[in-house]
Protein backbone atom coordinates (compact mmCIF):
# COMPACT_ATOMS: atom_id res chain seq x y z
CA UNK A 1 0.00 0.00 0.00
CA UNK A 2 1.53 3.07 -1.10
CA UNK A 3 1.42 6.25 1.58
CA UNK A 4 -1.08 7.46 -1.16
CA UNK A 5 -3.55 5.11 -0.96
CA UNK A 6 -3.35 4.81 2.37
CA UNK A 7 -4.70 8.48 3.05
CA UNK A 8 -7.17 7.85 0.47
CA UNK A 9 -8.83 5.94 2.45
CA UNK A 10 -11.57 7.50 4.92
CA UNK A 11 -11.56 5.12 7.67
CA UNK A 12 -7.08 5.00 7.40
CA UNK A 13 -7.05 8.94 8.05
CA UNK A 14 -9.53 8.52 11.08
CA UNK A 15 -8.01 5.65 12.27
CA UNK A 16 -4.57 7.59 12.19
CA UNK A 17 -5.73 11.10 12.76
CA UNK A 18 -7.55 9.90 16.21
CA UNK A 19 -4.91 7.87 17.55
CA UNK A 20 -2.03 10.68 16.52
CA UNK A 21 -5.14 13.32 18.62
CA UNK A 22 -5.64 10.87 21.93
CA UNK A 23 -1.63 10.08 22.20
CA UNK A 24 -0.62 13.77 21.82
CA UNK A 25 -3.11 14.85 24.76
CA UNK A 26 -2.77 11.66 26.64
CA UNK A 27 0.90 12.38 26.30
CA UNK A 28 1.17 15.96 27.26
CA UNK A 29 -1.16 15.61 30.15
CA UNK A 30 0.02 12.63 31.02
CA UNK A 31 3.09 14.30 32.61
CA UNK A 32 1.37 16.07 35.38
CA UNK A 33 -0.19 12.74 36.84
CA UNK A 34 3.35 11.26 36.45
CA UNK A 35 5.15 14.25 38.28
CA UNK A 36 2.89 14.03 40.74
CA UNK A 37 3.50 10.05 41.21
CA UNK A 38 -0.81 9.49 40.82
CA UNK A 39 0.39 7.79 37.09
CA UNK A 40 -2.47 5.18 38.18
CA UNK A 41 -5.10 7.71 38.46
CA UNK A 42 -5.47 7.30 34.84
CA UNK A 43 -5.99 3.89 35.18
CA UNK A 44 -9.04 4.73 37.41
CA UNK A 45 -10.31 7.37 35.07
CA UNK A 46 -10.67 5.25 32.36
CA UNK A 47 -12.25 2.03 34.26
CA UNK A 48 -14.79 4.53 35.77
CA UNK A 49 -15.17 5.73 32.70
CA UNK A 50 -16.91 2.82 31.16
CA UNK A 51 -20.26 3.17 33.81
CA UNK A 52 -20.18 6.80 33.27
CA UNK A 53 -20.05 6.42 29.41
CA UNK A 54 -23.58 3.56 29.88
CA UNK A 55 -25.15 5.69 32.23
CA UNK A 56 -24.68 8.51 29.52
CA UNK A 57 -26.09 6.21 27.38
CA UNK A 58 -29.13 5.27 28.99
CA UNK A 59 -29.69 8.72 30.10
CA UNK A 60 -29.99 9.89 26.46
CA UNK A 61 -31.93 7.13 25.56
CA UNK A 62 -34.98 7.44 27.88
CA UNK A 63 -34.56 11.28 27.34
CA UNK A 64 -34.34 11.70 23.91
CA UNK A 65 -35.30 8.20 23.02
CA UNK A 66 -31.97 8.42 20.71
CA UNK A 67 -28.60 10.08 20.39
CA UNK A 68 -26.97 7.75 22.73
CA UNK A 69 -23.67 7.05 20.56
CA UNK A 70 -23.33 10.86 20.26
CA UNK A 71 -19.18 11.21 21.48
CA UNK A 72 -20.03 14.13 23.35
CA UNK A 73 -22.61 12.73 25.21
CA UNK A 74 -20.71 9.64 26.08
CA UNK A 75 -17.44 11.59 26.57
CA UNK A 76 -19.75 14.27 29.49
CA UNK A 77 -20.56 10.93 31.12
CA UNK A 78 -17.25 9.20 31.20
CA UNK A 79 -15.92 12.87 32.45
CA UNK A 80 -18.24 12.99 35.20
CA UNK A 81 -17.96 9.37 36.21
CA UNK A 82 -13.76 9.94 36.34
CA UNK A 83 -13.70 12.75 37.77
CA UNK A 84 -15.91 11.26 40.89
CA UNK A 85 -13.94 8.49 41.17
CA UNK A 86 -10.63 10.50 41.12
CA UNK A 87 -12.16 12.73 44.10
CA UNK A 88 -13.08 9.68 45.83
CA UNK A 89 -9.81 8.11 45.67
CA UNK A 90 -7.84 11.16 46.83
CA UNK A 91 -10.57 11.80 49.63
CA UNK A 92 -10.53 8.41 50.84
CA UNK A 93 -6.31 8.04 50.99
CA UNK A 94 -6.30 11.87 52.87
CA UNK A 95 -9.13 10.96 55.44
CA UNK A 96 -8.10 7.45 56.38
CA UNK A 97 -5.41 5.45 56.82
CA UNK A 98 -5.68 3.37 53.56
CA UNK A 99 -3.11 4.14 51.27
CA UNK A 100 -3.40 6.09 47.59
CA UNK A 101 -2.30 2.60 45.94
CA UNK A 102 -5.18 0.95 47.85
CA UNK A 103 -8.36 4.12 47.29
CA UNK A 104 -7.16 3.94 43.78
CA UNK A 105 -7.65 -0.01 43.14
CA UNK A 106 -10.81 0.00 45.82
CA UNK A 107 -12.38 3.14 42.95
CA UNK A 108 -11.45 1.01 39.95
CA UNK A 109 -13.08 -2.21 40.92
CA UNK A 110 -15.87 -0.59 42.11
CA UNK A 111 -17.15 1.85 39.41
CA UNK A 112 -15.16 -1.06 36.91
CA UNK A 113 -17.81 -3.79 38.79
CA UNK A 114 -21.15 -1.36 37.87
CA UNK A 115 -19.36 -0.85 34.28
CA UNK A 116 -19.80 -4.69 33.41
CA UNK A 117 -23.34 -4.79 35.34
CA UNK A 118 -24.91 -1.63 33.49
CA UNK A 119 -23.00 -3.49 30.01
CA UNK A 120 -24.92 -6.73 30.79
CA UNK A 121 -27.99 -4.86 31.25
CA UNK A 122 -27.92 -3.10 28.30
CA UNK A 123 -27.07 -5.93 26.22
CA UNK A 124 -30.04 -8.26 27.46
CA UNK A 125 -32.37 -4.90 26.87
CA UNK A 126 -34.01 -3.24 24.01
CA UNK A 127 -31.94 -0.33 23.37
CA UNK A 128 -32.23 1.77 19.91
CA UNK A 129 -28.49 2.24 19.20
CA UNK A 130 -26.81 0.11 21.40
CA UNK A 131 -24.82 -2.15 18.80
CA UNK A 132 -20.48 -1.66 19.37
CA UNK A 133 -21.42 -0.34 22.99
CA UNK A 134 -19.03 -3.41 24.38
CA UNK A 135 -16.23 -1.87 22.13
CA UNK A 136 -15.55 0.15 25.17
CA UNK A 137 -14.16 -2.30 26.81
CA UNK A 138 -11.25 -2.93 24.46
CA UNK A 139 -11.57 -0.11 21.85
CA UNK A 140 -12.01 -0.69 18.21
CA UNK A 141 -10.30 2.23 16.24
CA UNK A 142 -11.51 1.40 12.94
CA UNK A 143 -14.90 2.76 14.46
CA UNK A 144 -14.00 6.28 14.49
CA UNK A 145 -16.20 8.35 12.91
CA UNK A 146 -15.70 12.13 11.64
CA UNK A 147 -17.63 13.84 14.26
CA UNK A 148 -15.69 11.41 16.90
CA UNK A 149 -12.83 12.46 15.99
CA UNK A 150 -13.83 15.86 15.68
CA UNK A 151 -15.11 15.96 19.24
CA UNK A 152 -11.85 14.53 20.14
CA UNK A 153 -9.77 17.25 18.77
CA UNK A 154 -12.16 19.87 20.36
CA UNK A 155 -12.22 18.24 23.84
CA UNK A 156 -8.38 17.86 23.64
CA UNK A 157 -7.91 21.32 22.94
CA UNK A 158 -9.90 22.36 25.74
CA UNK A 159 -7.97 20.46 27.93
CA UNK A 160 -4.30 21.02 26.82
CA UNK A 161 -5.86 25.13 26.68
CA UNK A 162 -6.32 24.76 30.14
CA UNK A 163 -2.90 23.50 30.75
CA UNK A 164 -1.52 26.27 28.68
CA UNK A 165 -3.80 28.55 30.37
CA UNK A 166 -2.77 27.73 34.28
CA UNK A 167 0.80 26.17 33.68
CA UNK A 168 2.30 28.09 36.22
CA UNK A 169 0.18 27.39 38.62
CA UNK A 170 0.30 23.72 37.62
CA UNK A 171 3.80 23.47 37.65
CA UNK A 172 4.23 25.00 41.09
CA UNK A 173 1.38 23.41 42.91
CA UNK A 174 3.36 20.19 41.41
CA UNK A 175 6.61 20.95 42.31
CA UNK A 176 5.87 22.49 45.57
CA UNK A 177 2.33 22.50 47.05
CA UNK A 178 3.04 24.17 49.92
CA UNK A 179 4.71 27.05 48.72
CA UNK A 180 1.91 27.11 46.12
CA UNK A 181 -0.76 27.44 49.09
CA UNK A 182 1.69 29.90 50.98
CA UNK A 183 1.77 31.76 47.70
CA UNK A 184 -1.91 32.05 47.94
CA UNK A 185 -3.00 30.13 44.95
CA UNK A 186 -6.34 27.62 46.21
CA UNK A 187 -4.89 23.50 46.36
CA UNK A 188 -8.49 23.06 45.53
CA UNK A 189 -8.80 24.86 42.48
CA UNK A 190 -5.31 24.08 40.58
CA UNK A 191 -6.20 20.27 41.76
CA UNK A 192 -9.61 20.47 39.83
CA UNK A 193 -8.47 21.82 37.27
CA UNK A 194 -5.50 19.71 36.85
CA UNK A 195 -7.55 16.59 37.52
CA UNK A 196 -10.26 17.04 35.06
CA UNK A 197 -7.67 17.78 32.49
CA UNK A 198 -6.01 14.38 33.12
CA UNK A 199 -9.97 12.78 33.13
CA UNK A 200 -10.12 14.66 29.70
CA UNK A 201 -7.25 13.04 28.08
CA UNK A 202 -7.86 9.82 29.36
CA UNK A 203 -11.39 9.35 28.26
CA UNK A 204 -11.02 10.91 25.18
CA UNK A 205 -9.19 7.70 24.02
CA UNK A 206 -11.61 4.90 25.68
CA UNK A 207 -13.72 4.27 22.23
CA UNK A 208 -10.50 3.42 20.58
CA UNK A 209 -7.94 2.36 22.38
CA UNK A 210 -10.31 0.61 25.01
CA UNK A 211 -10.23 1.41 28.59
CA UNK A 212 -8.20 -1.69 29.86
CA UNK A 213 -5.09 -0.15 27.50
CA UNK A 214 -5.81 3.32 28.01
CA UNK A 215 -3.82 3.72 31.16
CA UNK A 216 -0.50 3.20 28.74
CA UNK A 217 -1.42 6.57 26.51
CA UNK A 218 -0.81 8.61 29.92
CA UNK A 219 1.87 6.54 31.65
CA UNK A 220 4.54 5.80 28.71
CA UNK A 221 4.90 9.24 27.21
CA UNK A 222 6.19 10.56 30.03
CA UNK A 223 8.17 8.13 31.79
CA UNK A 224 9.94 7.94 28.18
CA UNK A 225 10.13 11.56 27.99
CA UNK A 226 11.40 12.04 31.52
CA UNK A 227 14.65 10.07 30.74
CA UNK A 228 15.67 13.16 27.92
CA UNK A 229 14.43 16.22 29.21
CA UNK A 230 15.52 18.55 32.47
CA UNK A 231 12.54 21.17 31.90
CA UNK A 232 9.09 20.87 32.65
CA UNK A 233 8.00 22.58 29.44
CA UNK A 234 10.71 19.83 27.37
CA UNK A 235 8.83 17.19 29.33
CA UNK A 236 5.52 17.66 28.50
CA UNK A 237 6.63 18.58 24.61
CA UNK A 238 8.75 15.57 24.16
CA UNK A 239 5.93 13.23 25.71
CA UNK A 240 3.13 14.65 23.61
CA UNK A 241 5.28 13.66 20.82
CA UNK A 242 6.15 10.70 22.11
CA UNK A 243 2.12 10.07 22.67
CA UNK A 244 1.51 11.51 18.66
CA UNK A 245 4.50 9.32 17.41
CA UNK A 246 3.87 6.02 18.95
CA UNK A 247 0.37 6.12 18.49
CA UNK A 248 0.57 7.19 14.89
CA UNK A 249 3.21 4.27 13.90
CA UNK A 250 1.34 1.59 15.73
CA UNK A 251 -2.19 2.76 13.96
CA UNK A 252 0.00 2.45 10.65
CA UNK A 253 1.32 -1.42 11.46
CA UNK A 254 -2.04 -2.05 12.57
CA UNK A 255 -3.11 -1.24 8.63
CA UNK A 256 -0.50 -2.95 7.56
CA UNK A 257 -0.67 -5.80 8.87
CA UNK A 258 -4.36 -6.08 8.00
CA UNK A 259 -6.17 -8.13 10.87
CA UNK A 260 -4.52 -6.56 14.06
CA UNK A 261 -5.95 -4.30 16.38
CA UNK A 262 -4.56 -1.16 16.87
CA UNK A 263 -4.49 0.16 20.69
CA UNK A 264 -1.78 -3.08 21.09
CA UNK A 265 -0.07 -2.54 18.48
CA UNK A 266 -0.06 1.64 20.08
CA UNK A 267 1.15 0.60 23.53
CA UNK A 268 3.81 -1.81 22.40
CA UNK A 269 5.37 0.84 20.23
CA UNK A 270 4.89 3.27 22.91
CA UNK A 271 6.88 0.65 25.15
CA UNK A 272 9.30 0.45 22.51
CA UNK A 273 9.92 4.06 22.71
CA UNK A 274 10.07 3.58 26.69
CA UNK A 275 12.69 1.21 26.20
CA UNK A 276 14.62 2.69 24.23
CA UNK A 277 14.40 5.98 26.07
CA UNK A 278 15.17 3.77 29.03
CA UNK A 279 18.65 2.27 27.41
CA UNK A 280 19.48 5.01 25.51
CA UNK A 281 19.22 8.67 27.11
CA UNK A 282 22.41 10.55 27.66
CA UNK A 283 22.04 11.08 31.45
CA UNK A 284 19.61 8.74 32.69
CA UNK A 285 20.30 5.58 30.90
CA UNK A 286 21.16 2.25 32.74
CA UNK A 287 23.54 1.29 30.17
CA UNK A 288 25.47 4.48 29.59
CA UNK A 289 25.12 4.80 33.93
CA UNK A 290 26.93 0.91 33.80
CA UNK A 291 29.61 1.85 31.58
CA UNK A 292 30.64 5.34 32.39
CA UNK A 293 31.14 4.53 35.84
CA UNK A 294 33.15 1.30 34.64
CA UNK A 295 34.96 3.49 32.60
CA UNK A 296 35.63 6.18 35.65
CA UNK A 297 36.79 3.27 38.11
CA UNK A 298 39.48 1.93 35.22
CA UNK A 299 40.65 5.36 34.76
CA UNK A 300 41.15 5.84 39.08
CA UNK A 301 42.60 2.80 39.14
CA UNK A 302 44.91 3.81 36.47
CA UNK A 303 45.79 6.46 38.33
CA UNK A 304 46.48 5.06 41.41
CA UNK A 305 48.64 2.00 40.35
CA UNK A 306 50.85 5.13 38.75
CA UNK A 307 50.92 6.86 41.50
CA UNK A 308 52.23 3.98 43.50
CA UNK A 309 55.10 3.22 41.06
CA UNK A 310 56.13 6.29 41.03
CA UNK A 311 56.92 6.36 44.51
CA UNK B 1 -15.01 55.32 81.27
CA UNK B 2 -15.50 56.00 77.42
CA UNK B 3 -11.91 58.19 76.61
CA UNK B 4 -10.38 55.48 79.10
CA UNK B 5 -11.24 52.48 76.93
CA UNK B 6 -10.09 54.39 73.30
CA UNK B 7 -6.74 55.10 74.83
CA UNK B 8 -6.83 51.56 75.88
CA UNK B 9 -7.69 50.32 72.20
CA UNK B 10 -4.74 53.18 70.84
CA UNK B 11 -2.53 51.95 73.02
CA UNK B 12 -3.09 47.85 71.96
CA UNK B 13 -3.29 48.83 68.25
CA UNK B 14 0.12 51.03 68.71
CA UNK B 15 1.54 47.85 70.52
CA UNK B 16 0.30 45.02 67.70
CA UNK B 17 1.83 47.09 65.44
CA UNK B 18 5.42 46.71 66.07
CA UNK B 19 5.03 42.98 65.70
CA UNK B 20 5.73 41.21 62.34
CA UNK B 21 3.26 38.87 64.03
CA UNK B 22 0.98 37.40 66.44
CA UNK B 23 -0.42 34.35 67.14
CA UNK B 24 -2.99 33.80 69.95
CA UNK B 25 -4.56 30.32 71.62
CA UNK B 26 -3.05 28.50 68.56
CA UNK B 27 -3.72 24.41 69.39
CA UNK B 28 -2.98 21.82 66.37
CA UNK B 29 -3.90 18.32 66.22
CA UNK B 30 -3.46 15.44 63.82
CA UNK B 31 -6.31 13.19 63.61
CA UNK B 32 -7.13 13.29 67.77
CA UNK B 33 -3.54 13.71 68.92
CA UNK B 34 -2.44 17.26 70.13
CA UNK B 35 0.39 18.68 68.62
CA UNK B 36 0.36 22.26 69.79
CA UNK B 37 -1.63 23.10 72.50
CA UNK B 38 -2.78 26.99 73.66
CA UNK B 39 0.57 28.62 71.85
CA UNK B 40 0.77 32.34 72.17
CA UNK B 41 3.46 33.96 70.19
CA UNK B 42 4.72 37.43 69.52
CA UNK B 43 7.58 38.23 66.96
CA UNK B 44 8.70 41.94 67.58
CA UNK B 45 9.62 43.53 64.33
CA UNK B 46 13.28 43.52 63.03
CA UNK B 47 14.70 40.31 64.84
CA UNK B 48 15.62 36.75 64.25
CA UNK B 49 13.37 34.33 66.04
CA UNK B 50 14.89 30.71 66.66
CA UNK B 51 11.93 28.59 67.42
CA UNK B 52 13.95 25.45 69.12
CA UNK B 53 12.84 22.10 70.56
CA UNK B 54 13.39 18.59 70.42
CA UNK B 55 12.07 16.39 67.48
CA UNK B 56 8.50 15.94 67.50
CA UNK B 57 7.98 19.15 69.55
CA UNK B 58 5.91 20.67 66.51
CA UNK B 59 8.25 23.68 65.44
CA UNK B 60 7.27 22.75 61.58
CA UNK B 61 3.78 22.61 62.67
CA UNK B 62 3.46 25.74 64.55
CA UNK B 63 4.89 27.56 61.35
CA UNK B 64 2.60 26.12 58.93
CA UNK B 65 -0.15 26.32 60.89
CA UNK B 66 0.71 30.07 61.00
CA UNK B 67 1.13 30.36 57.48
CA UNK B 68 -2.61 27.96 57.07
CA UNK B 69 -0.76 25.37 55.50
CA UNK B 70 -2.35 23.00 58.60
CA UNK B 71 -5.45 23.83 59.87
CA UNK B 72 -5.28 24.87 63.29
CA UNK B 73 -8.15 23.18 65.75
CA UNK B 74 -8.18 26.24 67.67
CA UNK B 75 -6.40 30.09 67.28
CA UNK B 76 -5.28 32.91 65.10
CA UNK B 77 -2.56 34.91 63.80
CA UNK B 78 -2.23 37.90 62.65
CA UNK B 79 0.69 39.40 60.77
CA UNK B 80 1.59 43.12 61.03
CA UNK B 81 -2.14 43.49 62.70
CA UNK B 82 -3.75 41.46 59.77
CA UNK B 83 -5.04 38.32 58.76
CA UNK B 84 -2.64 36.50 56.17
CA UNK B 85 -4.83 36.65 53.27
CA UNK B 86 -4.59 40.36 53.36
CA UNK B 87 -0.64 40.55 53.56
CA UNK B 88 0.46 37.39 51.59
CA UNK B 89 3.09 39.18 49.81
CA UNK B 90 4.53 40.75 53.09
CA UNK B 91 5.04 36.72 54.63
CA UNK B 92 7.90 34.38 52.69
CA UNK B 93 8.37 30.61 53.43
CA UNK B 94 10.81 28.29 52.92
CA UNK B 95 10.52 24.58 53.75
CA UNK B 96 12.19 21.78 54.66
CA UNK B 97 14.15 21.13 51.53
CA UNK B 98 13.19 17.68 51.89
CA UNK B 99 9.62 18.49 51.24
CA UNK B 100 9.69 18.51 47.44
CA UNK B 101 10.91 16.16 44.94
CA UNK B 102 14.05 16.87 43.40
CA UNK B 103 14.11 14.74 40.84
CA UNK B 104 11.91 17.25 39.40
CA UNK B 105 12.23 18.17 35.95
CA UNK B 106 13.31 21.87 36.42
CA UNK B 107 15.99 24.11 36.80
CA UNK B 108 17.30 26.34 39.55
CA UNK B 109 16.89 29.66 37.89
CA UNK B 110 12.96 28.35 37.23
CA UNK B 111 12.69 27.52 40.82
CA UNK B 112 14.09 30.61 42.02
CA UNK B 113 11.62 32.27 39.56
CA UNK B 114 8.71 30.47 41.47
CA UNK B 115 9.57 33.25 44.06
CA UNK B 116 7.28 35.84 41.83
CA UNK B 117 4.02 34.09 41.43
CA UNK B 118 2.39 34.86 44.43
CA UNK B 119 2.71 38.29 43.42
CA UNK B 120 1.87 38.13 39.86
CA UNK B 121 -1.20 36.06 40.61
CA UNK B 122 -3.32 33.58 38.81
CA UNK B 123 -2.81 33.34 35.08
CA UNK B 124 0.15 36.31 34.79
CA UNK B 125 3.47 35.04 33.26
CA UNK B 126 6.74 35.79 34.75
CA UNK B 127 8.44 38.33 32.55
CA UNK B 128 11.39 40.18 31.91
CA UNK B 129 11.57 42.14 35.34
CA UNK B 130 10.69 38.84 37.49
CA UNK B 131 13.64 37.18 35.79
CA UNK B 132 16.01 39.85 36.22
CA UNK B 133 14.78 39.74 40.19
CA UNK B 134 15.02 36.10 40.28
CA UNK B 135 18.85 36.31 39.05
CA UNK B 136 19.30 39.30 41.92
CA UNK B 137 18.49 36.91 44.35
CA UNK B 138 20.48 34.33 42.85
CA UNK B 139 23.57 36.08 43.18
CA UNK B 140 22.71 37.25 46.75
CA UNK B 141 22.61 33.79 47.73
CA UNK B 142 25.61 32.72 45.52
CA UNK B 143 24.02 30.45 43.40
CA UNK B 144 24.22 32.59 40.42
CA UNK B 145 26.45 30.13 38.33
CA UNK B 146 24.08 27.22 39.32
CA UNK B 147 21.09 29.03 37.30
CA UNK B 148 20.73 26.40 34.53
CA UNK B 149 21.58 23.40 36.29
CA UNK B 150 18.66 20.64 37.11
CA UNK B 151 17.86 20.68 40.51
CA UNK B 152 19.10 17.34 41.13
CA UNK B 153 22.32 17.59 40.38
CA UNK B 154 22.82 20.49 43.71
CA UNK B 155 24.60 19.42 46.87
CA UNK B 156 22.25 19.69 49.97
CA UNK B 157 23.74 23.14 50.98
CA UNK B 158 23.05 24.24 47.75
CA UNK B 159 19.43 22.90 47.70
CA UNK B 160 18.94 25.16 50.91
CA UNK B 161 20.69 28.26 49.11
CA UNK B 162 17.92 27.89 46.67
CA UNK B 163 14.90 28.21 48.25
CA UNK B 164 16.86 30.85 50.25
CA UNK B 165 16.87 32.43 46.67
CA UNK B 166 13.13 31.59 46.18
CA UNK B 167 11.88 33.53 49.27
CA UNK B 168 13.88 36.71 48.75
CA UNK B 169 12.79 36.89 45.54
CA UNK B 170 9.10 37.44 47.17
CA UNK B 171 11.12 40.39 49.00
CA UNK B 172 8.48 39.54 51.93
CA UNK B 173 9.01 41.63 55.55
CA UNK B 174 8.87 38.06 57.44
CA UNK B 175 10.53 35.17 56.57
CA UNK B 176 9.86 31.83 58.09
CA UNK B 177 12.39 29.44 57.27
CA UNK B 178 12.13 25.55 58.61
CA UNK B 179 15.86 23.95 58.94
CA UNK B 180 17.61 26.36 56.59
CA UNK B 181 20.67 24.80 58.26
CA UNK B 182 19.90 20.85 57.70
CA UNK B 183 22.37 19.12 55.91
CA UNK B 184 24.42 22.15 54.81
CA UNK B 185 27.91 22.27 54.14
CA UNK B 186 30.26 24.94 55.87
CA UNK B 187 29.88 27.18 52.42
CA UNK B 188 26.58 27.02 52.03
CA UNK B 189 26.24 27.75 56.24
CA UNK B 190 28.03 31.17 55.54
CA UNK B 191 26.30 31.87 53.09
CA UNK B 192 22.92 31.49 54.49
CA UNK B 193 24.25 33.36 57.88
CA UNK B 194 25.10 36.41 55.16
CA UNK B 195 21.73 36.61 53.96
CA UNK B 196 20.00 36.45 57.64
CA UNK B 197 22.14 39.35 58.95
CA UNK B 198 21.51 41.59 55.77
CA UNK B 199 18.23 40.75 56.13
CA UNK B 200 18.36 41.95 59.90
CA UNK B 201 20.60 45.06 58.75
CA UNK B 202 17.57 45.65 56.11
CA UNK B 203 14.92 45.42 59.15
CA UNK B 204 13.00 42.76 58.20
CA UNK B 205 12.37 39.62 60.62
CA UNK B 206 12.87 36.30 60.13
CA UNK B 207 11.47 33.03 62.17
CA UNK B 208 13.71 30.16 61.69
CA UNK B 209 13.54 26.83 62.93
CA UNK B 210 16.66 25.55 64.52
CA UNK B 211 18.00 22.42 65.58
CA UNK B 212 21.43 23.40 67.03
CA UNK B 213 21.71 24.58 70.50
CA UNK B 214 25.67 25.50 69.95
CA UNK B 215 24.54 28.19 67.76
CA UNK B 216 21.60 29.44 68.92
CA UNK B 217 23.18 32.81 70.32
CA UNK B 218 24.63 33.00 67.28
CA UNK B 219 22.04 33.50 64.78
CA UNK B 220 19.41 34.20 67.25
CA UNK B 221 18.66 37.56 68.78
CA UNK B 222 15.21 36.35 70.04
CA UNK B 223 14.14 32.30 71.18
CA UNK B 224 10.78 30.69 71.29
CA UNK B 225 11.80 27.74 73.15
CA UNK B 226 8.84 25.04 72.04
CA UNK B 227 7.60 21.77 73.05
CA UNK B 228 3.97 21.04 72.17
CA UNK B 229 3.42 24.65 74.50
CA UNK B 230 5.96 27.30 74.56
CA UNK B 231 8.07 26.73 77.67
CA UNK B 232 9.99 30.45 76.87
CA UNK B 233 9.89 33.18 74.45
CA UNK B 234 11.98 36.44 74.10
CA UNK B 235 14.75 38.23 74.27
CA UNK B 236 17.64 35.35 73.86
CA UNK B 237 19.08 36.65 77.57
CA UNK B 238 16.00 36.12 78.87
CA UNK B 239 13.98 33.30 77.09
CA UNK B 240 17.18 31.15 76.17
CA UNK B 241 18.33 29.79 79.90
CA UNK B 242 19.08 26.76 81.32
CA UNK B 243 16.03 26.29 83.20
CA UNK B 244 13.92 26.52 80.30
CA UNK B 245 16.54 24.12 78.20
CA UNK B 246 16.27 21.59 80.84
CA UNK B 247 12.09 22.02 81.01
CA UNK B 248 11.99 21.60 76.94
CA UNK B 249 14.06 18.88 76.68
CA UNK B 250 13.03 17.26 79.62
CA UNK B 251 16.60 16.62 81.36
CA UNK B 252 17.64 16.27 84.77
CA UNK B 253 20.47 18.64 85.61
CA UNK B 254 23.40 15.70 86.10
CA UNK B 255 23.14 14.48 82.06
CA UNK B 256 25.69 16.76 81.30
CA UNK B 257 23.84 17.67 78.41
CA UNK B 258 23.71 21.29 79.96
CA UNK B 259 27.03 21.43 80.71
CA UNK B 260 28.06 21.47 77.14
CA UNK B 261 26.00 24.71 76.80
CA UNK B 262 27.98 26.15 79.42
CA UNK B 263 27.70 29.55 77.27
CA UNK B 264 23.94 29.91 78.41
CA UNK B 265 23.18 32.16 81.02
Amino acid sequence: MTVLEFFADHTYRMVLAGTVTIGFVAGALGSFAYLRKQSLISDVIAHAALPGTLVAFLAAVAVAGTGGRSMLVLITGAVLAGTIAVAFANHVARTSKVGIDTAMAVALTVFFGAGMLLLRIIANGEFPGKGGIQDYLFGNASVITTADFVTSLVVGMLALGLMVLFWKEFALRTFDPDQSTALGFRAGVIDTLMFTTIVIATVIGVKAVGLVLMVAFVVTPPAAARQWTRTLRGMVWLSAAFGAVGSGVGAWLSILLGTVPTGPLIVLTLFAIFLVSLLASPRRSIVVTVLSRRRARAALKRELTGEGANT
Amino acid sequence: MTIASTSHEDVLAQGQAEYACVTRNLSVAYRDELILRNVDLRVPRGVVMGVVGPNGAGKSTLIKAMLGLVKPLTGTTEFFGRPLAKVRQRVGYMPQSATVDWDFPTTVQDVVLMGTYGSLGWLRRPGKAERARAMAAMAQTGIADLASRQIGELSGGQRQRVFLARALVQSPDLFFMDEPFQGVDAKSQQAIVGVLHTLREQGKTVVIVHHDLMTVRDYCDHVTLLNRRVVASGPAADAFTKEAIRTTYDVTDDDGFLDSLAFVS
